[in-house]
């Protein structure tokens, strides 16, 4: 019984820790911050190694087709007005569900080039790692999510069922948008998490 | 009547009509036309495919009929294609046709249809057409979506070096689109305003992941594109070849024609057909497929190996007789047994190859990594093989392959075997040689041996028995038993006359023994050493042929001189040999090798011949003499260098350079000019003989100054660059100058000692010494008077110079200017009563050095001042430059004038410049201008012109002497 007693003193201690109290924002926004920073660095190396493998007219210098969308994948292009009004969880939501998207394509894209250029094993390995820095910015999103007691969007299956009749042309497409917009949404993270920052100092 | 006609009329129209009817009743079943005709369309191999049925036969009735199809694209009138068809049609059957497009199918709006007519010798009448069935329309551009532009065919494969026909869709009128291949714009042919149509000729193989193709219109960034596969020609397997191993198994290999260059779009398969039986394998692997004989004895094979891809199918034949494709296995259980000093036998056994067959097999024989031996056997199972002429203890390797020896195909893999052959005795006597000394009356005997080579050891070399046989009492032998791997041995004998027998013994036996005779003569007479040259190939060693019974010749060296184990050589040489060429690796450059030649007696007893001395290369001196340096004089000097080891030299020294140095610009007799490694000029002597070991170096000039170097010369060149010793020849004068000067030094001495004993005599004689007036006998004088006031003034104590008169009478200062206009330096203040113009009792001191120093001495309150500008305040002083003179003349006139009664007369020095400390008790207006800076002027100035006259100028007694 005397044993008892202080275990029951501890554990009343340690509820509050380890579930419901507010974990401060500021420290996975660092991270976030840090990680899309991280992120940042690569992309136009990844775009780049991409094209090169593509043959033209990806390849050739100073190739750019804004134009080329895919209706799976949201564009991170946001007026500025409009994205400066986002409150929080808005912006989050977007990065997150984007994020999401691009993991999703990434994998589709590996796949794609797998098939396409099997012998281009740096341009697989540096798909295979954006996918891995998307997820885990996904993951630092969902903690800053957390500490600041928003609702966390469930996961969504992005691509459907849309993906697999594409030509060869039609996949090459495919992956130059999903990297174009994998350093678009990059650069669109790191201003939000520097937004976030500025808001919840550490 | 008319009635009946009409009924008749009309009967028979009917009738007419009803066998009309009939007739084409009759007629149907027999016009067989195609039906239900169907057009699906495969995109991906642009292929058209038609499906359709005939209706109208008969349960199971069969017909040949034949179909013709027409084809139209964009609009049925332009028809692309006609083609018959002809098949055997059954009642009901689906009948299927395929039609490829060179255009892509989205292409365009492609029309079919098709008409059939019986072609069968069974109802030759029914050979007309059915009518065409209606057109068919396949159009995939309307279900192709809503893109504003499409491109066509996606992702087709090609053979490279094929044409291909690509379009695109535009679904905007106002767009201009251009369309490239890898980057470069290819122009087509409008087939309808949204539609356009390049042919692509002979294309190229660009890369393994495709050839990209692209359209895009001009306004607007869309962008569409295909991947055109295109494939490099697949090509025929080569070397396709069969062959089997155990009459079981057939296995065919062959080399896959060059790959696809895709990477992964096509896929190569292969397969064997066997024509005779029949069967047929899909081989899994690129390069090799097994095939199971059949156990029938087939013995003819025709096989066909397919290789196919997509695009491509090709075949490559052989044909052949089991037999003749036999490999067979390597031999097995390879032993080597009997294994004797020189034969072997080699046993082994074979796989069988049929019942009837023989292997040939063939069997190398290997020793030190070379083929020694090599031979063919015939083998039906077990072989064997008898290998003879080997050499004894020798490591060997055998090894053995087969055949088929009826139809050979290939050999076997070989099979090895390794074996050492036993020893046997050794088969040479080892070479032996000695060296002989006496000490304390013994006779220290060396006795040296060289291993024998493998070939004459025949096996490992175990012990050496050495045998001593007293050649003065044959009957004592004595043996020595020395293991090996000895070399030699030391013997300390009684005395000197021995023979000595050596064999070398291995396992198995002993070799013949080596005789050699030492006498009490050590053979180590006096013969005299010559020089030999050596090359790099060596010494050429030759000595004169000895008359009378030689067996032969011994020349023995050492190959490390200077080390006590000298490594004794020799090599032994027949008896009519007077020749030899020594060489060594160990011969090194500059070392000094010593060569004896010995003849060998009948008796096996070598004496010496001859002596050779030589370097394999010379060197240059490596150290310089230390010269010693004696009886040098005005005109020469002595060098010597006894001490100096010319033998121990990496050269035989040839001689001596001396180098001089000297002021002189000529080089003297016997010395001729050389240029030194530091540009400097000295003269150069060469001393030929290397065995001066003394130059005496003459005609030099007396003090002088030399510099000197001695340094050897051999055939290459000199000695190392030194330091030169200097040296200075003495002057010629120098021992007569001693001679003069010791003396005259001595006398001189002795003078100034006389000099010195004398010194009062000289003094007095010399330079007596100044009257001090304080011992003078007129102080006395005065302090008997009355006066206390009255005193000496001292000489050093008194500032200016002057003189002054106390008591005296206004008549005497009348006289003065009046009187002595001429003598204006002194005054003349003394009273003078009998005459103005003799001396008067005036005391001056000459004082030639203190006016300088007061002239210098200005804070002393002394001015230098010119005689020019010289005091008009006193006005008496008119004139100095008769001062000295008349100074010395009144002064010496005074000395010895002043009478001895004068009361009134005091003495006012001459004074050096005050000391500074004496400012204060000087009188409060001194005067300015200073009285006593004229140089050599000494003057007796009047302190008290400015002041009464009865004042005295000095405290007396505070002043120092």
């Amino acid at each position: 019984f005397s044993l008892t007693a202080p275990l029951c003193l501890l554990t009343l201690l340690l509820l509050p820790l380890s579930l419901g109290a507010p974990i401060s924002p500021a420290e996975p926004i660092s991270q976030a911050y840090s990680l899309a920073l991280y992120m940042q660095k690569n992309t136009s190396t990844l775009l780049q190694t991409y094209l090169q493998y593509q043959g033209s007219p990806f390849s050739d210098p100073g190739f750019s087709a804004p134009e080329l969308q895919l209706s799976s994948l949201p564009p991170a292009a946001v007026s500025f007005k409009t994205w400066h009004a986002l409150d929080d969880g808005e912006r989050l939501g977007h990065a997150q569900g984007a994020f999401l998207a691009l993991t999703q394509h990434l994998q589709l894209v590996g796949d794609d080039q797998r098939d396409l250029n099997p012998g281009s094993p740096i341009l697989l390995a540096q798909l295979g790692a954006a996918r891995l820095r998307a997820q885990g910015l996904l993951g630092n999103m969902a903690a800053i999510m957390t500490a600041l007691g928003l609702p966390i969007p469930p996961e969504e299956d992005t691509l459907g069922v849309v993906a697999f009749g594409a030509s060869a042309f039609e996949r090459k497409c495919r992956g130059y948008v999903v990297t174009r917009e994998y350093g678009h949404w990059t650069d669109r993270a790191v201003r939000d998490l520097a937004l976030l920052k500025a808001k919840y100092p550490g | 009547m008319a009635l009946f006609s009409a009924f008749q009329t009309t009967f028979l129209l009917a009738l007419l009509s009803l066998k009309t009817y009939q007739s084409e009743v009759l007629s149907e079943p027999l016009s067989l036309a195609p039906e239900s005709l169907e057009v699906s369309i495969d995109s991906a191999r642009q292929c058209l495919h038609l499906q359709w049925s005939v209706h109208n036969l008969a349960y199971h009735q069969e017909l040949k009929m034949v179909f013709q199809i027409e084809i139209s694209r964009i609009k049925t009138s332009n028809v692309i294609w006609v083609e018959n068809y002809s098949t055997i049609v059954k009642r009901n059957q689906v009948l299927r046709w395929s039609w490829e497009s060179k255009l892509p199918l989205e292409c365009a709006k492609h029309s079919v249809r098709m008409r059939g007519a019986v072609d069968d010798a069974q109802v030759p009448e029914l050979r007309f057409w059915s009518n065409w069935t209606s057109w068919e329309e396949v159009d995939v551009q309307s279900s192709l979506g809503h893109d504003p532009l499409f491109v066509f065919p996606k992702d087709k494969l090609v053979e490279e070096g094929s044409n291909v026909t690509i379009c695109y869709v535009s679904r905007s009128h106002q767009n201009n689109i251009s369309c490239y291949l890898e980057g470069v714009r290819m122009h087509g042919e409008q087939l309808d305003p949204n539609v356009c149509v390049f042919h692509l000729k002979n294309v190229p193989f660009v890369r393994e992941t495709g050839t990209n193709i692209y359209c895009k219109a001009d306004q607007g960034d869309v962008i569409k594109g295909i991947v055109l596969f295109v494939s490099k020609v697949f090509e025929e397997p080569k070397d396709f070849s069969c062959e089997t191993r155990d009459l079981k198994t057939l296995n065919c290999t062959w080399v896959p024609g060059s790959d696809a260059g895709l990477l992964t779009q096509l896929s190569q398969s292969y397969t064997l057909f066997e024509s005779f039986s029949g069967k047929k394998t899909l081989c899994k692997h690129k390069s090799w497929c097994n095939w199971e004989v059949s156990p029938d004895s087939q013995e003819m094979y025709n096989f066909t190996l397919t290789a196919e891809n997509y695009l491509r199918k090709r075949s490559v034949h052989l044909l052949f007789s089991l037999t003749h494709r036999v490999h067979p296995m390597a031999p097995f259980n390879v032993f080597v047994k009997n294994v004797s000093a020189t034969n072997a036998t080699m046993t082994w056994k074979v796989h069988s190859i049929g019942n009837y067959s023989t292997l040939l097999c063939q069997i190398e024989l290997y020793g030190e990594g070379k083929v020694i031996q090599k031979q063919n056997v015939s083998v039906k199972v077990n072989g064997k093989h008898l290998m003879k002429k080997l050499e004894p203890s020798t490591e060997y390797a055998a090894q053995v392959r087969c055949a088929n020896a009826n139809h050979f195909w290939k050999w076997s893999e070989w099979t090895r075997c390794n074996f050492t052959t036993a020893e046997a005795a050794p088969s040479e006597a080892p070479d032996v040689w000695r060296n002989v000394k006496s000490v304390q009356g013994h006779c220290v005997v060396t006795l040296f041996w060289k291993p024998l080579s493998k070939l004459q050891a025949n096996g490992k070399i175990l012990f050496y028995n050495v045998v001593l046989e007293n050649l003065d009492r044959p009957s004592t032998l004595k043996l020595l038993s020395i293991p090996a791997p000895a070399n030699g041995t030391e013997l300390t004998l009684d005395q000197c006359s021995y023979q000595i027998h050596v064999t070398a013994n291995n396992s198995v036996g002993t070799s013949p023994a080596s005789v050699i005779a030492v006498s009490g003569d050590p053979g180590n007479k006096e013969v005299e050493e010559e020089r030999v040259k050596g090359t790099e190939d060596g010494f050429c060693l030759s000595w004169k042929p000895q008359p009378g019974d030689v067996t032969g010749y011994v020349v023995e060296w050492c190959e490390r001189p200077g080390d006590p184990l000298c490594d004794v050589q020799w090599r032994n040489l027949g008896p009519n040999t007077t020749s030899t060429v020594v060489s060594s690796d160990a011969f090194r450059p500059g070392v000094r090798y010593n060569f004896r030649i010995y003849g060998i007696s009948t008796e096996r007893i070598p004496y010496l011949l001859e002596k050779k001395t030589g370097y394999s290369q010379e060197l240059v001196p490596s150290d310089n003499p230390q010269v010693l340096m004696s009886n040098l004089t005005s005109y020469s000097f002595t060098l010597s260098w006894k001490d100096y080891a010319a033998e121990s030299q990496p050269g035989f020294v040839q001689g001596y350079s001396l180098y001089l140095k000297s002021k002189a610009a000529r080089c003297l007799p016997g010395s001729e000019k050389a240029v030194l490694s530091d540009d400097s000029i000295c003269c150069k002597y060469k001393i030929d003989n290397p065995k001066q070991k003394t130059f005496v170096v003459e005609n030099l000039q007396p003090a002088s100054f030399y510099e000197f170097f001695l340094t050897p010369y051999t055939s290459v060149g000199e000695g190392p660059q030194g330091a030169f010793t200097k040296v200075t020849t003495p002057d010629e004068y120098s021992h007569i100058l001693i001679r003069i000067t010791l003396p005259m030094i001595f006398s001189i001495l002795l003078i100034m000692i006389l000099c010195y004993l004398k010194s009062q005599w000289m003094k007095e004689k010399c330079y007596p010494d100044i009257p001090d007036p304080y011992k003078s006998s007129v102080l006395s004088l005065i302090k008997s008077k009355e006066n206390p006031r009255l005193t000496i003034m001292n000489v050093k104590d008194c500032i200016p110079d002057a003189i002054e008169v106390i008591n005296k009478q206004e008549g005497t200062r009348k006289s003065l200017t009046e009187t002595e206009p001429t003598k204006p330096t002194y005054l003349y203040l003394l009273p003078t009563e009998k005459s103005h113009s003799g001396p008067g009792p005036c005391i001056c001191f000459e004082n030639f050095t203190y006016n300088q120093a007061a002239s210098d001495s200005v804070s002393c309150g002394h001015v230098p001042v010119t005689p020019k500008a010289q005091p008009s305040q006193l006005g008496l002083l008119t004139s100095s430059e008769n001062g000295p003179k008349a100074l010395g003349k009144n002064y010496v006139n005074s000395l010895g004038e002043i009478p001895a009664g004068e009361t009134n007369l005091n003495y006012v020095s001459q004074l050096a410049s005050p000391m500074c400390g004496d400012k204060s008790s000087l009188p409060t207006n001194p005067p300015e201008p200073a009285l006593c800076s004229e140089y050599k002027t000494q003057m007796a100035i009047p302190m008290g012109l400015t002041s009464p006259p009865s004042i005295t100028l000095l405290d007396e007694g505070e002043h120092d002497h």
